[in-house]
């Protein structure tokens, strides 16, 4: 239930998104000139509701060291963005830019079209969650919910009933009494939310919340995060983690962040299925990277393309346009591949030279034959049929065409 | 991360300068300022000279410096025999005893120095042992002042060592003797050297049991700058603190040289 | 440990004769263990704690051999002690109470509003550690005795002599020992500062707390322990202080350690000496157990208060 909850969001949010990321700086024009010309016109006919959160050209540096590089991201009310990338890409700096917490070189944040980019971050009324909760370790758990509600000074009636609703949220109405160390992990976690919760933010940010929790705890974590979106349909919501898992099961898009760069920006189906580049395409499910020659021009998404691996030629889906002849990279991820004896019509040659337990499945490694020295990874059902390690086998691709991206990273 | 905007930073900086320049840098500027100093009758002085720093590491102050010097030694030296070898002596020992050494050792940071001072000249006035006129009553002070801090530092750094290291070194056949000097004293080494720098530099500064005890031959330099401001001799006074400050900055680097020698051994 | 080290040894032993340990041996063991403490805190029975028993034994004998309380009736009476003690406990308290704002200001400064230079500057309040205390008193005398630079500076602007006397008022004092004793303060608290994670800072603004609130509701708890260390220190330290008191020289501010040297050592009246040092002894052990209370309870020597 929870993972088809997410599908409809995903599907619904695409249209709006998907124009802003082509036209992202048109539209943040326009969504300037809507909140200077409407100003005191709350009734005037605005073209677009300026977005939750805008980010533009957004640069960090730290002396030398550039963080963050011309960024931009619009998040729309209501939507939820994940922020993914190896360690040390850039995204905990897009969080702490947009909270407050650090003073970008150069660039603008906006919320719901009022510029914040010099604002403290007391004045901005977004909730934060971090890594580590940062519970105050002084104060009980209610007294932490009701901080933020304490600090904008709301009646005492007001601050119980909002930390009871905050806690019960979050499943946590029980504690209210408890310290924080008096808390395992998950606890806290939950008591991080709510706080954040308690002030009502019409922007969420959270930075890794679920990385301090072992892995069981992190799935039962993330079902509730889902049940917690669906409960607050107006926030916008940013969600910073290396781990696609959850990317795929929260995000309604997904930015892909490397080296202080936005590489990718999608839909978070179309991100995983169509990966646009070599490196979204690894980073985003491990997929294989196959070098392939493509044989005739062709457009993105040109239906009839076609492209040669070895000695085989496999129809393709181009995620650009390419020339006869350019080398480029076939994306197959390692559930959708086949091993089958070695000489088999229309498989690659290839050697195994590795295989692992997973439990549901066994992940195979092969050395392709042609060209050589490419490492394929293959997740397989059964070992039945399966030669010995160290003898000759045949994989075989997908039968829908596998995406075709440049080779090289995207910069 | 707690004051975000660019004007309130200005202002709280602005306001640890105030507090800060007066309480911590004046002081210190002053001092330097007057020991160079030769007529000062406005703002500044009208005139330098380095006349009192010649003074001041000549003749009797010179004398003072040596004395100073000798004493803190021999004070910060046995300070951290006796502190040390009760620190550790006191993890062997039962419980009561511990307990009983901890409050033993503390106990000198309570006491004022000027008592500690006149409980010397009470007690070694006359009887067997007579200090009283001779410089090891002022040492003998010194090193009561000073073994508290010793203890303390030596302690706190056995409580962060493992005595697990002891334990391995004694299960593979080390005697008492060889775990103490080849393991247990080689990783107290920056204790011991933390100790050792702040027994000197109390014991170079030190005044109240000084003044209690000194006996005419073994003034050391507080003193010394104690009676010349006392005569008003105030810039030359400034002068002998200065070199006073020098000489503890040399012992204190000395430590620290030692030790770094001690530890490059150690790595070949 | 010492019964872990010594049980545990046998145990692993395969050798069958020393698997049977000969009873009584730990026993032994740990009472000849016990012995090598008794040479050093021989040495400190000997050369402070029979001194102190002979102080206390002292304040009863009057200077012409009678016994009794006649030399404790004598000083405790006279209006220079009473004044003594007043000023002492005066002096330590309001001192150490400067310390503490002081301190703590300018430890919030350093940890979480550092400036360029902010680490050097912590480095130099660690140096300050190592300084004799009457440094101050001799540099405050330049700058704020009457012919100090303050006045001399105010006179040149038409202001007059604001200064004059204060570098022999109670509150001179008072301020010199603030100068020298906060970084007695500061150092603890940097070391509890430097621990306290600073994206909790970071929430708490974003959760709308402005600065003011976050140092009294996020930070002051906090510091909380490293203040009551630093402070009970403080406050021993000072009510023991000698060398700004006598550097300073004021005729009217006498304190207890100066009614000590001044009659022990100046008039050499022993008898009333001890009886001053008595009672600042029981005064400062009053002190001290608080502070080793608050310092057991606080594991504060992990904060770095040791000095
Ligand atoms: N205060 C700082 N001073 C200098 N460099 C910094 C500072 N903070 C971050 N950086 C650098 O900025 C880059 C981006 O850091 P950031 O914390 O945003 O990474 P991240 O994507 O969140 O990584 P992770 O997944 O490990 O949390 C890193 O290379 C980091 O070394
Ligand atoms: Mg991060």
């Amino acid at each position: 239930m929870n993972a088809g909850a997410t599908k409809p969001a995903s599907a619904a949010a695409p249209p709006r998104p998907a124009a802003s990321v082509e036209d992202a700086p048109h539209i943040a024009g326009a969504a300037e000139t809507a909140a200077g010309t409407g100003a005191g016109v709350p009734a005037g006919p605005t073209p677009t509701t300026p977005p939750a959160i805008d980010i533009t050209g957004l640069t960090v540096r730290y002396g030398q060291v550039t963080a963050l590089e011309a960024f931009d991201l619009q998040v729309a009310r209501g939507e939820t963005v994940a922020l993914l990338g190896p360690s040390g890409s850039g995204k905990s700096t897009v969080l702490k830019a947009v909270a407050g917490f650090l003073r970008p070189t150069a660039g603008r944040v906006r919320l719901t079209g009022r510029d914040v980019t010099h604002e403290a971050p007391n004045k901005r009324g977004i909730g934060v969650v971090v890594q580590n909760y940062a519970l105050f370790p002084h104060m009980r758990v209610a007294d932490n919910v009701a901080f933020g509600l304490r600090a904008r000074r709301v009646p005492r009636a007001e601050t119980a009933r909002r930390v009871a609703e905050a806690l019960e949220m979050v499943g946590m109405a029980g504690y209210a009494r408890r310290y924080p160390r008096e808390l395992s992990g998950g606890q806290q976690q939950r008591v991080a939310i709510a706080r954040a919760l308690a002030i009502r933010p019409p922007v969420l940010l959270l930075d890794e919340p679920l990385s301090a929790l072992d892995a069981a705890l992190r799935a039962d974590l993330l079902g509730e995060l889902q049940r917690l979106r669906a409960d607050l349909p107006d926030v916008a919501i940013m969600y910073v983690t290396h781990d696609q898992t959850e990317a795929l099961a929260l995000a309604d898009r997904i930015a892909v962040m490397r080296d202080a760069r936005l590489v990718d920006l999608d839909a978070t189906d179309r991100l995983y299925r169509r990966p646009p580049s070599e490196f979204t395409a690894a980073f985003l499910g491990a997929a294989n990277l196959i070098p392939a020659q493509v044989v005739r021009d062709c457009a993105d998404g040109a239906g009839d393309a076609q492209a040669r691996v070895g000695a085989l030629t496999v129809p393709a889906d181009p995620a650009r346009a390419f020339r006869a002849g350019e080398t480029a990279m076939l994306v197959a991820r390692p559930h959708t591949l086949g091993i089958e004896a070695a000489g088999a019509d229309g498989t690659l040659p290839a050697t195994l030279t590795g295989s692992q337990w997973r439990g549901a499945t066994y992940r195979l490694t092969c050395l392709l034959d042609e060209p050589s020295g490419v490492e394929v990874r293959c997740d397989v059902a059964t070992m039945d049929g399966v030669p010995a390690l160290g003898q000759p086998v045949g994989i075989r691709l997908p039968a829908d065409p596998c995406v075709l991206v440049p080779t090289g990273t995207q910069r | 991360m707690l004051v975000w905007s660019r004007s309130g930073r200005a202002f709280v900086w602005a306001l640890f300068a105030l507090v800060f320049t007066p309480v911590v840098l004046g002081p210190l500027a002053m001092l330097v300022i007057a020991a160079f100093a030769g007529d000062w009758n406005g703002v500044l002085p009208s005139t330098w000279t380095t006349e009192h720093f010649r003074d001041a590491t000549d003749g009797t102050n010179l004398d003072s410096v040596v004395v100073s010097i000798q004493t803190a030694l021999l004070a910060a030296g046995i300070a951290l025999v006796v502190g040390t070898w009760t620190a550790i002596a006191a993890r062997n020992a039962p419980r009561p005893v511990r307990r009983i050494a901890d409050a033993v050792l503390h106990l000198p940071v309570a006491v004022p120095s000027v008592v500690v001072g006149l409980g010397m000249l009470v007690a070694f006035s006359d009887g067997p042992l007579l200090l009283n006129g001779t410089k090891w009553i002022v040492i003998a002070a010194h090193a009561v002042l000073v073994v508290a801090f010793a203890y303390a530092t030596v302690s706190a750094g056995l409580d962060r060592t493992d005595q697990a290291f002891a334990d391995v070194a004694a299960s593979l056949g080390a005697s008492p003797l060889r775990v103490l000097f080849r393991v247990r004293l080689p990783m107290l080494l920056p204790s011991l050297s933390a100790a050792a720098s702040l027994a000197l530099a109390l014991s170079m500064g030190e005044v109240g049991a000084t003044i209690m005890v000194y006996p005419a031959d073994w003034r050391t330099l507080p003193v010394s700058v104690f009676t010349l401001t006392d005569r008003g001799k105030v810039l030359l006074g400034s002068a002998v603190t200065l070199t006073l400050l020098l000489a503890t900055l040399i012992l204190l680097t000395v430590v620290g040289l030692l030790r770094g020698k001690v530890e490059d051994r150690r790595s070949h | 440990m010492t019964a872990t080290a010594t049980v545990a040894a046998p145990a692993p032993n395969p050798d069958p004769p020393s698997t049977a340990p000969k009873p009584g041996r730990p026993h032994a063991q740990k009472f000849v263990n016990s012995l090598w403490i008794l040479p050093p805190l021989l040495l400190v029975g000997g050369f402070f704690l029979y001194p102190l028993a002979l102080v206390v034994k002292q304040s009863f004998i009057a200077k012409d051999g009678t016994v009794g309380l006649g030399v404790w009736r004598e000083t405790v009476d006279s209006p220079q002690f009473t004044d003594a003690l007043w000023h002492t406990v005066k002096i330590a308290v309001l001192s150490t109470a400067g310390c503490l704002v002081l301190g703590f200001f300018l430890a919030v400064v350093l940890a979480f509003v550092p400036f360029p230079g902010a680490r050097l500057v912590s480095r130099l309040v660690d140096t300050i550690l190592a300084f004799p205390s009457f440094l101050i008193a001799l540099a405050f005398t330049f700058l704020y005795g009457t012919a100090g630079v303050v006045n001399a500076m105010a006179d040149e602007l038409g202001a007059g002599q604001p200064l004059v006397g204060f570098l022999y008022s109670p509150w001179c004092v008072i301020f010199a020992e603030v100068t020298f004793y906060t970084p007695f303060v500061m150092r603890p608290l940097l070391a509890a500062f430097a621990l306290v994670p600073r994206d909790r800072l970071q929430v708490a603004a974003s959760l709308g707390a402005g600065p003011w609130r976050v140092v009294t509701r996020i930070l002051l708890p906090e510091a909380v322990p490293a203040l009551a260390a630093g402070g009970s220190l403080t406050l021993l330290l000072t009510l023991n202080e000698f060398g700004i008191v006598l550097f300073i020289g004021a005729k009217d501010v006498t304190t207890l350690p100066m009614l000590v040297h001044a009659k022990g050592a100046v008039t050499f009246d022993y008898p009333g000496a001890c009886v001053v040092a008595v009672v600042e002894v029981a005064l400062s052990l009053a002190l001290y157990g608080l502070y080793r209370f608050v310092f057991s309870r606080t594991g504060a020597a992990r904060a770095g208060v040791v000095a």
